[in-house]
């Protein structure tokens, strides 16, 4: 049997601090577009949804991982207790934060509506992919469709009686999306005949509303090839009438469902669409060809939504491997170890689990940090458009994010199944049983590095374009910002050696960037790819050491006015350790990397194929 | 049908390992506040009791929540008003001025000015735990009383049906309103409150509702009046005082027996609970 009791946690007092100590969103309350938002109404919504995560979703965890989704009579079933769960979060508006009030929204700040993301992907990532993909869905046709379209699908998707997903990916366009065969055959009446199939489609089937939305990518006759030649199409599972009543089958079935590793509570669908020729798309908006860039624009907060899962998974790893590490008894002291009968102590006075904990604490953290910073340069840039902002501003708010959405997406992953497997390791071989959530938690996470463009696509985005964005003057931004804060720093008696380090890093990544340039202009592309990856590590972790120092920074200030009894004492505290540790553990390894880089090592691209192995 | 939920914050029983007993007084700074689970349960009574279950976004009366404390805990009554009361009343008071006998006057004058129909407590507050404020109220109203309800029914004629959980059973009470009840935890299962306006059989969510999100915005701007103390129970004064706290004792390590047997023969011989 599974486990039907909650088991995600989380650390109420970090969001307050990333929301109002760090990043300061109330200075955007109280003014266009935030004018009826204020610091009590944000506390009070991060309660009722962590409540909601822990009381609601969180006991479903376990559940839909051991029961996963069945494919019955081209039906698929979600796990038990999804439909109910479904049900009582949009009774409860739950999924109207962020959107617009136009569709009966809140308009809420991207900042907010991070955290309550991650309040949800935490208890429950397989689950909160239904919502998720709705909501993004139902983005694109808020976006870009015509009027008709947002009258007809926004409010039913948006208010949960819809579903929705994208289906992107085929058989042979994974990564290469461009090359996608499903096509779409204008009628008569202007609707377009689809045929094709799509694989590994998240929620492309479920029980949990009573239509689907796909919005589909599929090419026209004679439109280009590659991704310039594809149309986005909206492609009901059921045909309805005008008032959305279903009318019927709109031939669109589930060939399979996968069996996977993990997230096994969401259905991973392979859909195919007009096997009998009955399948009807309609264009998204009112021209064709149009489909990638309007995917792109919305693939850029998918990313960022990519990045919360990975956060919110490793959050909860980390404060698991916490508890246990309080209450595991095992071994005496370090400073005891001599003698037979000193007392057994907890594991977390051990000096290796000490490593291990500070070390998850200062990544999930800083990854937090990362985030709220990406989602303050678009709060901060969306306030300065309705507030008469000079354009500068504007374009260096949207740069910024720009530029953090690949470190977003990829380090968030990357890390947060390196994270969650650190947790097992501090639970030793209960870790590695379902008695506890921790592997779970590690399976869950893998598919996070894969999905929404792999990490190396993201690492391939971030060196060949976001550098050079703007003629690379974002990139230039960000490494000033860092400048400025090393030069205000430097002399801090505290944190001298962790700003020393936090400068080196800087350095590094800096002359890397100009080493790309030098190889591009040498010609010498097939470099970039074999160090871009590492680069994007380099650059996120520089950009994490940074904010973690801003954050002990604001926490030595903090500190200042409090006794060591008052409990925010230790939460400051806990602040300087992981900036410092960060710095002192993690930015000599961007040093190191960037050493590596210089080495010019190609042997990865001069190994023959026949080399690798003689099987 | 009319009805005031009194409501108390308390200190969050989860960090209650942050509270330092202190000599005369336990410290409160940096806590965390949260309201009273009971008084949580006596407002999602009080919710069922005004709307039809089946479409509870139209109201079938009225719920005004009052508290007796400082300006932070008007936190506890927007979240009161966002979960689905209609107006809120706080009376002006540090904690640490009150005790059950002067908050009991206090609320028997909101009583007098509001004239509802119903008044809920929550059956004890699980800060200091006396189980007291609803009696000593009742006997300043000289209502009819019903204490840890477990099961409320309206009744055609207004009159209502309550299960009290006793031991052994279960004692069923009917009240003529005006009326008092005290609930206990069972109250907010799915099939234990019954307004006339609800079908009989519909069963609502186990526990205490959301608060909508969108209606966390809306109840900035439900009315809340703020009144003082010495205007609803002038010239009384707080009649206790404390001597001393002391944090309850270390649990000792438990132990762990190899099988049942060894479980029950320690049950039976060392705890002697059999
Ligand atoms: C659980 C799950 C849910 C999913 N949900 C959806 C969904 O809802 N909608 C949807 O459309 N898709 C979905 N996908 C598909 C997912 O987006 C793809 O799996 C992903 O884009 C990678 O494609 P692929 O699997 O074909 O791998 P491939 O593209 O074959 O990649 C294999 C490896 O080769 C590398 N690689 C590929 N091309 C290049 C290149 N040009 N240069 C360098 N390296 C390269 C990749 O980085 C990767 O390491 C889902 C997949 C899974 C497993």
């Amino acid at each position: 049997m599974a486990h039907t009791v909650n088991r995600y946690k989380a650390d109420i007092r970090e969001f307050h601090f990333v929301l109002f100590e760090q990043f300061k969103i109330q200075e955007l309350f109280g003014k266009a577009p935030f004018d009826d938002w204020s610091e009590e109404v944000a506390v009070a919504i991060i309660d009722e949804v962590h409540r909601f995560g822990t009381e609601v979703l969180g006991p479903l965890n376990a559940v839909g991982d051991e029961q996963g989704c069945r494919l019955e009579n081209g039906q698929v079933l979600t796990p038990d207790g999804f439909k109910e769960a479904w049900q009582k979060m949009y009774e409860a508006g739950f999924k109207s934060l962020s959107i617009s009030p136009e569709f009966g929204g809140q308009g809420a700040p991207t900042g907010l509506s991070a955290i309550t993301t991650e309040l949800s992907s935490g208890p429950n990532t397989a689950f909160e992919m239904y919502p998720g993909l709705t909501i993004g869905a139902a983005e694109l046709i808020e976006a870009f469709g015509t009027e008709e379209q947002r009258e007809h699908y926004c409010g039913r998707m948006f208010g949960g009686t819809w579903g929705g997903t994208m289906c992107l990916t085929e058989a042979q366009a994974g990564s290469d999306v461009g090359e996608a065969s499903t096509t779409a055959v204008k009628n008569a009446d202007g609707s377009y005949a689809i045929k094709g199939s799509k694989i590994f489609i998240s929620g492309g089937d479920q029980d949990l509303t009573e239509n689907i939305i796909h919005m589909v990518l599929a090419r026209t006759p004679g439109a280009p090839k590659g991704t310039k030649g594809l149309s986005l199409f909206i492609v009901p599972k059921h045909r309805t009438d005008a008032e959305g009543n279903v009318t019927g089958p709109n031939d669109v079935s589930v060939s399979a469902i996968e069996h996977k590793m993990g997230i096994n509570g969401s259905s991973t669908c392979q859909l195919a669409f007009g096997d009998n020729d009955a399948c009807i798309g309609y264009l998204l908006g009112t021209e064709e060809t149009r489909g990638m860039r309007q995917m792109f624009q919305m693939m850029n907060y998918a990313r960022v939504g990519v990045g919360l899962q990975g956060l919110a998974v490793a959050s909860t790893a980390y404060l698991n491997a916490l508890e246990y590490a309080k209450e595991r008894k095992q071994g005496p002291s370090v400073r005891n170890f001599k003698s037979a009968d000193a007392p057994r102590v907890p594991i977390i006075e051990h000096p290796d689990v000490r490593r291990m904990l500070l070390d998850m604490k200062a990544r999930v953290e800083g990854i937090r940090a990362l985030i709220a910073k990406g989602a303050s340069h678009l709060d901060r840039a969306n306030s300065l458009k309705h507030t008469g902002g000079s354009e500068s501003e504007i374009s260096y708010h949207e740069g910024q994010l720009e530029l953090m959405t690949p470190l977003i997406k990829a380090y968030s992953s990357d890390q947060a199944f390196r994270i969650c497997e650190t947790a097992i390791q501090v639970h030793g071989g209960a870790g590695y049983t379902r008695d506890f959530p921790v592997e779970q938690y590690c399976r869950d996470s893998k598919i996070f590095s894969i999905y929404e463009g792999t990490n190396h696509i993201q690492a391939l985005d971030l060196v060949a374009r976001k550098l050079n964005l703007g003629g690379g003057q974002y990139a230039m931004a960000l490494l000033q910002d860092i400048g400025k804060f090393v030069e205000k720093h430097q002399a801090s008696e505290v944190f001298r050696k962790s700003i020393g380090k936090l400068s080196e890093a800087h350095g590094a990544v800096s002359s890397t960037a100009m080493q790309f340039m030098t190889w591009f202009q040498a010609g010498e592309m097939e470099r970039v790819p074999l160090v871009a990856n590492r680069f994007l590590k380099m650059m996120s972790e520089m950009v994490i050491g940074w904010l973690l120092l801003d954050a002990a920074m604001i926490a030595c200030e903090r500190q200042e006015a409090l006794d060591q009894e008052h409990p925010d004492w230790s939460f400051y505290e806990g602040k300087k350790h992981a900036a410092r540790y960060f710095a002192l553990n993690v930015l000599p390894e961007v040093v190191a990397s960037a050493e590596t880089i210089k080495l010019g090592d190609r042997s990865p691209l001069d190994i023959p194929d026949a080399a690798f192995a003689t099987v | 049908m009319k009805i005031l939920v009194a409501i108390k914050r308390v200190a969050d029983p989860d960090n209650a390992n942050k509270v330092k007993p202190t000599a005369d007084k336990v410290d409160t700074t940096g806590l965390e506040w949260k309201p009273n689970p009971f008084d949580e349960y006596a407002l999602e009574t009080a919710l069922r009791l005004t709307e039809n279950g089946k479409n509870n976004k139209v109201r079938q009366g009225e719920v005004v929540v009052v508290t007796i404390g400082n300006k932070d805990t008007e936190t506890q009554l927007r979240s009161a008003l966002a979960t689905g009361a209609d107006r809120a009343i706080r009376v002006e008071a540090e904690d640490t001025d009150l005790d059950g006998r002067l908050v009991a006057a206090a609320l028997k004058s909101v009583v007098d000015a509001e004239k509802p129909d119903l008044v809920l407590l929550g059956k004890q507050v699980v800060d200091g735990d006396s189980n007291s404020v609803g009696q000593m109220l009742a006997q300043l109203l000289d209502y009819p009383m019903a204490t840890f309800a477990a099961t409320i029914q309206e009744e055609a004629d207004g009159r209502l049906l309550v299960g009290r959980e006793v031991d052994g059973g279960v004692l069923s009470l009917r009240l003529t309103t005006p009326a008092i009840i005290t609930v206990d935890l069972r109250v907010v299962a799915p099939t234990s409150v019954y307004s006339k306006h609800t079908d009989a059989g519909f069963k609502y969510s186990d526990g205490v509702r959301f608060a909508a999100l969108p209606a966390i915005m809306k109840a900035k701007k439900k009315p809340l009046d703020v009144k003082a103390l010495a205007d609803l129970a002038p010239g009384k004064t707080n009649g206790s005082s404390y001597f001393r706290f002391e944090a309850p004792p270390a649990r000792a390590a438990g132990v762990k027996v190899p099988d049942v047997a060894t479980l029950v023969n320690k049950l039976a011989t060392e705890a002697k609970a059999l």
